[in-house]
């Protein structure tokens, strides 16, 4: 194969697939808690005019996964469209945590996606003993 | 008080009460409390050709095109891109490859190339150009087939 038949082999297509974006509210957060798990309801937003895939994760300060429940976790936005996230996050035995939200958009199969946009919302969570 | 006085009073009365009393004006407060708001959309997916040499794929390489996103920020966030590690390959390619992300954004924020971590301070919309670019090194060449990387391009 010569580099000119290689170079349309991995030319990917551009341009074509429906756009992906999100935004996310709130993306700073401070709770108290005084149980063993902390709660916050985040917002995922599309604002545009599409539908987009959208998955929701917590993750650590070092961006390692967090074992957290996310209902729902993945969902399906239509244009214009938010909704309601909740996130419950367990302290492990810690006094307090620091965990990123993060909204990322998921291409969907069809469609060759390279960029996946993620906002991350920053939160830190005390415990507090009655 | 004379029959004709009594209508100059009604009127001085009636000027008088045209005019708002000081004590009347009330100063109405609005108050709004705008937080931490980042928005991404990808406007268009990015293009790598290969090298002559068939060492290197890149999005920057004549033929190749950067992806595309538009940022709106109200300012406080910071703009990151992740390691590549999601990548499709032909099954011919069995030998390492580097992946090395970059952006750069012109807009309501200027900046230049970079792969790493840029704090977004000031509010506005930009677009974000992100160039992909695959390496293979000694004799390792990439193979016959379509490869596609993703990028994950962080706003928090």
């Amino acid at each position: 194969m010569s580099g000119i038949q290689l170079l349309a082999a991995v030319a990917l297509l551009a341009g074509t697939a429906p756009a992906a974006a999100q935004s996310m509210s709130p993306m700073r957060g401070e709770i108290t808690s005084f149980t063993d798990a902390f709660a916050v309801r985040v917002h995922p937003a599309n604002p545009y005019d599409h539908r987009i895939r959208v998955d929701v994760r917590v993750y650590d300060q070092e961006f390692r996964p967090v074992a957290a429940q996310v209902l729902p976790g993945s969902f399906t936005l239509g244009a214009q469209a938010s909704r309601s996230v909740l996130v419950v996050v367990p302290f492990e035995g810690a006094a307090s945590r620091k965990v990123r939200i993060c909204t990322e958009s998921v291409p969907f199969p069809d469609n060759q996606t390279q960029i996946r946009a993620q906002i991350c919302g920053k939160f830190l969570a005390t415990r507090q003993s009655r | 008080m004379s029959k004709s006085a009594a209508p100059a009073l009604v009127l001085v009365l009636a000027s008088l009460s045209a005019w708002p009393a000081a004590a009347d004006t009330i100063g109405l407060l609005f108050d709004a409390t705008v937080d931490a708001v980042c928005t991404l959309s990808v406007n268009s997916n990015g293009t790598m050709v290969a090298s002559t040499d068939l060492q290197t794929l890149s999005s920057k390489l004549a033929g190749g095109s950067p992806a595309s996103l538009t940022l709106s920020t109200t300012g406080g966030v910071d703009l990151s891109l992740d390691p590549v590690t999601t990548v499709t390959a032909p099954a011919g390619d069995v030998t390492t490859t580097t992946w090395t992300p970059t952006y750069s954004t012109s807009g309501a924020h200027t900046i230049a190339e970079t792969g790493g971590t840029t704090s977004l301070t000031s509010p506005g919309t930009s677009t974000v150009s992100v160039d992909l670019v695959g390496a293979k090194s000694g004799s390792d060449r990439f193979a016959a087939g379509n490869y596609q990387a993703t990028v994950t391009v962080r706003c928090e």
